[in-house]
């Protein structure tokens, strides 16, 4: 990474990490900042950054080294496929060590630099730092901006951005304010191009992402799986009492509503004031011939099936139907649609609902199609610099439960899988 | 027999017209696979995925060998990777989208234009392309006029030329209108100079008044090299048959001038969202990026665009002695000698056209014919002629002050690689690629469409055991999938980032895989609709060449005999799917 303080380098950074692990592919974010905080550096004043500083430099210094080693071992040692260095790396000397070590280990690196000069967007960021950088812990909020803002001014002195010319050998991506204009230069290879298209999608504009599944359907109470089913009473109740539940969350924010193309859902949304899309995408899982069926059903009637997929629910796949991976897979530009939009609520279904909430709060894949999602709940993401903020609100209207734990054919809530407020 | 289920069977009959057969869609019996009776599923699904229609096909038994990029869509159009599909037939929410080239001639404007169509068409938008230089072709012919010279000129200087300009500027804008308006269209690609700024500031005006979002790409070359090269493509356009080429080359460069001092290169003060496109990709910037996911997904892709002079080939594996899915057989004896001739083929094939290609540099006295192709070869250790790519990249190997290229992952003209399926049979086939020293690489996405429940199973058995399900793969074999197994659709999915990496080899790759995927990827190269896919055949007999063109890409296929004998390598055997 390349960029000042502030300007959303660690925030990149752990999308890419995030989005790469849902794709199944090995990433790891090395923060230079942590490493610092280790090595002696934490609560540092702004002087401890200034160029002329001795012994913040050798500080300094240690920690991008240990960082740099800990990303080498993980490279030969965990089969690391793409390694992010979150620093400023903001000097063209600095940047000539990195890719000379690069290259030393025959890696061609690619540099991202997000650089921006509107000042709003500066501001919030640095509003956000002060509230979640351990630097900060227990300043005063005010004076940790003032004390933030001449941090920034150390780099400023010494800031060389990438430069069309002098850098044009080098594999560069510069951001400008955000996505608004994007350089690409010299992209060579497939995964560098995916993780540039991926970053143009990302915005860092304060925003919620709410969840909800659909109301009780009939199918539902009937322990069903699949159909298209109407809501039951207590579904519609839900359905109507769903506006004031947003609206206790968003206060005057608009929003649009995503839905699937599946009745339940339309329902679910129908008394929402806000602008309204259909997503096929959005569809629960396909059961394939299982739709329509009770658990009980299944176990009776594809007691293969039926254990085959408590062992890998990941990777099993209905006869007919399809898998969470194949979920995973067609909601990909759902996922990318939902980083370029701003406040958005998704109503939606379990499976597909697993899936989102696992790409937002890093649920590792062979855990995510076991996380709890009850009905007529509402959940609230905020992503964060450092990760995303969840909070649910249950509308106290009763529902069966759809959990299915693992070896039984009974469904029923599991005490301990709530997902809890946490911040991830 | 159905093209899925049966591979080197030639018979050019049965199964296709499902008319005649007896699971023809008047027979509705159902039996115990079919749908359970409606008691306790009143509220199942009663939309599917995929429309059951949609398997209307039009019958071939042979690839065609025609690119089908150019022929324009109707509304119910379902291509390839489409993954969902909405009530408008309009992907990603994105509305309808404009996509305006920028330009001077020489700067492959067509190429990515054409390119931008196969591929979004691939994702499932519906993309026609409107090429200005087609409807003055199509004009000067049905007219018999003569165009004069200065109608090239973004600012023709007679009368007769300025008239003919606007007639032709004024029909293309109207075509593309149409488009939108009447034939469900939601992206139009228009390929022309539009390099005055006023002209551009019209066409966004005239466009977004219509709620049509305007995006343009304006190509810059400023490589020398490059700027030759496309020249002399041009030279061999069809504005230049029966032309010598210096006369045609003369001729462009004049089309060329005459714009040069006319052209306003777009700036961000210019207010317009635009990707600036630079030498074919190695600089790409974009501005005003506030267009959605479809936009970006474009620039996605033309990150990975290359102007190809290396060619795709495609294989198949040899033959095992079961050939089962099941097993992981070893190659028996036919397949192996398959293999070798395979192996001497494709070399012997990229040799050939790498000869004829100019930049290829000279060693000594001794390269000047053909016959001495495998001299030049051993003496180099490399089965392949090297050409001036090779030596760049010898000379930066290990240097911490050079770049350091992937070396063999394909992206040099002169990189030869050879992706195989992650099974002993493709695997081995690459045998005698590998102990010559070339790159073999296994590709977990051109693993073979999974038959599930079916598999090894022939026709006839697929009949009598799942009839019903056969009966709902012949209504749309592209989209259906036996119990357990995949369809081709899902195959399509899983395949598409390869895709997006073989337009980014600019060398030549060896594709060795299972009939099923090299259906899918020849889908892809050649445009074809998610109807034809699972109808085409690849025989082992032959090898298919894709070789790239900025307006249309090229199938050859090249027998694969053994030598002497000049009988083909395989007798055609009945295989199992």
């Amino acid at each position: 990474m390349v960029g000042l303080p502030a300007r959303g380098k660690s925030f990149i950074s752990q999308k890419i990490v995030r989005y790469l692990s849902w794709l199944s592919i090995r990433a790891k974010c090395f923060n230079v900042g942590n490493y610092r905080r280790l090595a002696g550096g934490s609560k540092p004043n702004a002087e401890f950054f200034a160029p002329d500083n001795i012994e913040g430099q050798r500080i300094r210094e240690k920690a991008v080294q240990m960082a740099v080693e800990d990303m080498m071992n993980w490279f030969y040692e965990d089969d690391g496929v793409v390694a992010i260095l979150d620093a400023t790396n903001s000097t063209r000397q600095r940047r000539d060590w990195v890719l000379k070590l690069c290259r030393e280990n025959a890696i061609e690196p690619m540099f991202l630099e997000s650089w921006c000069d509107d000042q709003d967007l500066i501001f919030r960021n640095i509003s956000e730092m002060k509230t979640t950088s351990p630097d900060y812990e227990g300043c005063d909020p005010d004076a940790a901006t003032q004390v933030f803002y001449e941090r920034i001014e150390k780099y400023v002195s010494v800031y060389q951005p990438l430069e069309e010319v002098l850098d044009k050998e080098l594999t560069f991506v510069r951001l400008i304010n955000v996505a608004e204009q994007v350089v690409i230069n010299r992209i060579e290879t497939y995964l560098e191009s995916r993780i540039v298209f991926y970053v143009m999608n990302l915005h860092i504009k304060p925003r919620c992402i709410w969840l909800s599944r659909h109301g009780e359907s009939v199918y539902n109470l009937e322990k069903k799986i699949g159909g298209d089913s109407h809501l039951s009473t207590r579904g519609m109740e839900y359905a109507r009492k769903l506006p004031e539940l947003v609206r206790e969350s968003t206060g005057d924010a608009n929003l649009t509503v995503w839905t699937s193309t599946l009745v339940r859902t339309g329902e679910t949304a129908q008394f929402l004031p806000y602008k309204q899309l259909q997503w096929k995408a959005l569809d629960e899982l396909d059961a394939g011939v299982c739709d329509g069926m009770t658990y009980e059903e299944i176990e009776k009637e594809y007691p293969e099936d039926f254990k085959a997929r408590d062992e890998d629910k990941y990777e099993y796949r209905y006869r007919g139907g399809e898998s969470y991976r194949d979920v995973v897979i067609r909601l990909e530009p759902i996922i990318m649609e939902l980083e370029r939009q701003e406040n958005i609520l998704i109503i939606t279904h379990q499976a597909v609902l697993r899936c989102i909430y696992a790409y937002f709060m890093n649920v590792p894949q062979q855990e995510s199609p076991w996380v709890s999602i009850p009905l007529h709940t509402l959940i609230k993401l905020e992503p964060r610099a450092y990760g995303t903020k969840v909070s649910t609100v249950k509308a106290d209207i009763p529902a069966v439960s759809t959990y299915k734990e693992k070896g039984t054919s009974k469904v029923g809530e599991p005490a301990h899988c709530t997902p809890a407020p946490t911040i991830c | 027999m159905s093209a899925i289920l049966s591979s080197d069977d030639e018979e050019p009959d049965t199964g296709l017209d499902f008319s005649n057969s007896s699971f023809a869609l008047g027979n509705t019996e159902s039996t115990e696979t079919a749908t359970p009776p409606a008691v306790g599923n009143h509220q199942a699904r009663t939309r599917k995925r995929w429309s059951s229609n949609s398997g209307d096909c039009r019958v071939k038994l042979k690839p065609p060998l025609a690119d089908g990029v150019h022929t324009s869509v109707n509304g119910d159009y379902i291509s390839p990777g489409q993954l969902y599909s909405t009530e408008s037939g309009r992907l990603f929410h994105a509305g309808k989208i404009l996509i305006v080239l920028v330009g001077l001639p020489a700067t492959s404007k067509t190429l990515v234009s054409v390119s931008i169509t196969r591929y979004t068409r691939w994702l499932g938008v519906r993309t026609n392309s409107f090429h200005v230089s087609e409807y003055r072709r199509e004009k000067a012919a049905m007219d018999c006029i003569k165009v004069p010279l200065d109608y090239f000129s973004a600012k023709p200087t007679t009368e007769e030329g300025a008239k003919l300009r606007g007639m032709i500027l004024r029909d293309v804008t109207d075509d593309m209108r149409k488009f939108f308006e009447e034939e469900k269209g939601q992206l139009a690609v228009y390929d022309a100079l539009n390099i005055i700024k006023s002209e551009r500031k019209r066409l966004a005006e005239t466009f977004e008044s219509l709620n049509i979002k305007v995006l343009f790409i304006e190509s810059v070359v400023n490589d020398v090299n490059l700027l030759n090269r496309n020249v002399e493509m041009a030279a061999n356009s069809f504005d230049y048959q029966g032309w010598s080429k210096e006369d045609a080359i003369t001729d462009y460069v004049k089309r060329l001038k005459l714009n040069k001092s006319l052209y306003e290169e777009m700036t961000p003060e210019e207010g317009l969202s635009y990707v600036k496109y630079i030498n074919f990709g190695e600089k790409l910037s974009v501005n005003k990026n506030y267009h959605g996911f479809l936009i970006n997904k474009i620039v996605f892709f033309l990150m990975n665009l290359r102007d190809k002079k290396g060619c795709v080939y495609f294989a198949r594996c040899g033959t095992s002695d079961k050939d089962k899915y099941i097993d992981d057989e070893d190659l028996n004896e036919k397949g192996i000698e398959y293999s070798k001739v395979l192996t001497d083929t494709v070399l012997e094939q990229i040799n050939k056209r790498r000869m004829e290609q100019n930049d290829t540099p000279v060693y000594g006295e001794n390269l000047a014919s053909a016959s001495s192709l495998n001299s030049l070869a051993s003496e180099n250790e490399n089965p392949l002629v090297p050409t001036s790519a090779t030596m760049k990249r010898t000379e930066s190997l290990g240097k911490t002050n050079l770049r350091q290229y992937a070396s063999g992952d394909g992206t040099d003209d002169d990189s030869f690689v050879v992706w195989t399926a992650p099974r002993k049979r493709t695997y081995d086939t690459a045998a005698f690629f590998l102990e010559k020293g070339i790159k073999v690489r296994q590709c977990s996405q051109l693993q073979q469409l999974h038959p599930g429940m079916v598999s090894d199973l022939s026709e006839d058995d697929i009949i009598e055991q799942f009839p019903t399900e056969y009966k709902e793969y012949m209504k749309d074999p592209y989209h259906h999938r036996f119990p357990r197994a995949e369809s081709y659709h899902d195959l399509a999915v899983r395949i598409e980032p390869l895709l997006l990496e073989m337009e980014r080899m600019c060398g030549d790759i060896l594709i060795i895989g299972h009939e099923s995927t090299l259906k899918v990827l020849y889908g892809y190269v050649v445009a074809c609709s998610c109807h034809d896919i699972p109808s085409l055949k690849f025989i082992r007999d032959e090898l298919i060449e894709i070789s790239f063109g900025p307006f249309e890409n090229k199938v050859t296929k090249i027998p694969l005999t053994v030598e002497n004998k000049g009988e083909r390598v395989n007798e055609p055997t009945n295989t199992r799917m």
